[in-house]
């Protein structure tokens, strides 16, 4: 059975007595054991989401299956949920508190978390005073306190430089294993996305694929072909070239993407002037692809 | 009992937050003391007349002073609610399995405690104003207080509950609690108000909890003291119960 497991879920939001916003449409996910990436530009659900599994929202309707109990679930939000003039320590034994831990076991959890952390040192440093980093990390454990079976982030990346960036993904991948935890991300970053062992795209409320990362590129082929051109004219002779030659494209303005193109290929581009680039696809591309494939649709009226 | 760990610790967090930010304690004080001095060098002359025989102007006033004080505190306990939110420590206390009910509770018993704190340094000038307090005199005070700011920080975090900006809840706070206070016998006595003011006066249950406040503290008062205790009880657990209905609220979003 799975961690997660949401059924035909439907939320609503009500800015006024006429407006209302459709925040989550008919959205299913299964999720066990595994670290899924929810990726989608601001305002796409990826929070709603987090919300409803956390149970924080009640949705209009649809199943929302959590086998473990509320207490199972963590959140990591976009910012962090510490208080600032409280220790590390005395916030994690907050978090414990509210986890309904004993005062003894939270104690042990705090010194075992804080030094799989490298915040032990740290501990009884006010919040305030400490970097975005370590701030980012004594997070974390707070999330880690009640030992979640499900562990929800919620663009926990906001506000860091690379370096903390990516000192903070070494530590949710040494964590997640140890720990043996479903992740769920929210993010809109596809470089984060591809961390993940499956990625969901949503846009609007509704999923638009699923599927693993490598998966995801493989459908582009082994390499994709990036065109820029510098007029509206030199674009639409170069969708032509592509189209001609069978090749899948997106047109996005002046930049077109095209699948499956190899270096031969790219030499009998109409365009003299054109930047070609023959890469490997990244995600980056496959998030594009699908993204504005699902608007081209709705702005016809045919929504996927 | 679940969510009794949960409230002792956010209450602690509370009088943590409080010993590290010394000015807000400092502000609670010395705000109502200022408006005492001023109040009593400018008015004792003139209404001097009306205040009850056996109590001076400056110590018939400082239950309303205390009282006063607690309301202070009492707003910047409701307020932190907000702080939370936007800090995230609200947002993570509420995915947590701990019951709502504990954070209105931590929240209503931290910021109690401070305010009588607090409102103990006013009361304790009464000796120095001739005034002959008792240990139980002082309790029974002490008891009206926790009333008012049981009940006033019950009422403040179900508005801030509702309202999202610092600036919001203290206009609403203010429009409502000033004008209560003023009316209800902290600064002048009810019983000898016009007619009008006199009903306006006794609707308000803070009327009632500065008559228990006096009566306990050998104050003369005209009205029964144990409807005033069951008045001020009553007002407390509505603050109680108006908090919890509030907080214990899920959201629930439209299919």
């Amino acid at each position: 059975m799975s961690s997660i497991n949401l059924k035909e879920i439907r939320v609503v939001y009500h800015s006024s007595k006429s407006a209302e916003r459709i925040a989550l449409d008919s959205f299913s996910l299964q999720a066990d054991r595994e670290m899924l990436a929810l990726l989608g530009p601001n305002g796409a659900g990826k929070s709603t989401l987090l919300n409803v599994i956390s149970q924080s929202i009640i949705p209009g309707s649809g199943e929302v299956i959590t086998p473990s109990s509320r207490e199972s679930v963590s959140i990591v939000f976009q910012t962090p949920a510490l208080d600032e003039l409280l220790t590390i320590r005395e916030n994690l034994m907050v978090a414990g508190a509210l986890h309904n831990l004993p005062k003894n076991e939270i104690n042990q959890r705090v010194e075992d978390i804080a030094n799989e952390l490298g915040i032990s040192d740290r501990l009884n440093d006010q919040v305030r005073h400490l970097s975005g980093g370590l701030i980012r990390r004594a997070d974390l454990a707070r999330a880690l306190i009640p030992h979640p079976s499900v562990l929800l982030l919620d663009e926990p990346t906001t506000g860091l430089d690379i370096d903390a960036r990516r000192g903070f993904w070494e530590t949710i991948d040494r964590t997640r294993k140890q720990y043996g935890m479903t992740v769920i991300l929210a993010t809109h970053l596809t470089e984060e996305a591809d961390h993940a062992d499956r990625v969901v795209m949503i846009r609007d409320g509704k999923k638009i694929i699923d599927d693993s990362p490598n998966a995801l590129k493989t459908t582009f082929g082994d390499r994709i072909i990036r065109v820029n051109v510098k007029s509206d004219s030199d674009a639409d002779d170069v969708c032509r070239w592509l189209s001609q030659n069978n090749i899948e494209y997106l047109s996005l303005g002046h930049l077109i993407i095209g699948k499956n193109a190899d270096a031969a290929f790219a030499s009998s581009c109409p365009i003299g002037s054109a930047e070609i680039t023959i890469a490997p696809p990244a995600l980056s591309d496959v998030y594009t692809f699908y993204a504005q494939s699902v608007v081209s649709e709705s702005d016809s009226g045919v929504l996927s | 009992m679940i969510g009794t760990r949960a409230t002792c610790a956010l209450a602690k967090r509370e009088l943590i937050r409080q010993t590290r930010q010394p000015s807000r304690i400092i502000a609670s004080v010395a705000t109502p003391l200022l408006i005492w001095i001023f109040i009593v060098g400018g008015f004792s002359n003139s209404i001097g007349s009306v205040a009850q025989s056996d109590a001076k102007i400056g110590a018939y006033t400082i239950p309303g002073m205390a009282s006063l004080t607690v309301m202070f505190a009492s707003i910047f306990a409701s307020i932190s609610l907000i702080q939370d939110r936007h800090d995230g420590v609200l947002r993570a206390a509420l995915v947590s399995p701990t019951p709502r009910w504990s954070i209105a509770l931590s929240k209503i018993s931290a910021g109690s405690f401070l305010a009588i704190v607090q409102a103990l340094i006013v009361l304790l000038t009464l000796p120095f104003l001739g005034v002959t307090i008792t240990p139980v005199g002082v309790l029974g005070a002490i008891a009206g207080l926790v009333c008012i700011s049981v009940a006033l920080i019950g009422l403040g975090l179900a508005l801030a509950w509702a309202v999202d900006s610092t600036q919001g809840f203290h206009g609403v706070m203010n429009a409502i609690l000033m004008p209560m206070w003023l009316v209800s016998g902290a600064i002048f006595p009810v019983e000898d108000s016009a007619g009008w003011l006199k009903i306006v006066a006794l609707a308000n249950p803070l009327t009632w909890a500065h008559i228990s406040i006096r009566s306990s503290l050998g104050m003369d008062t005209s009205y029964n003291s144990l409807i005033a205790w069951v008045i001020s009880i009553g007002f407390a657990l509505f603050g109680i119960i108006v908090a919890t209905a509030t907080i214990s609220r899920t959201k629930r979003t439209n299919s």
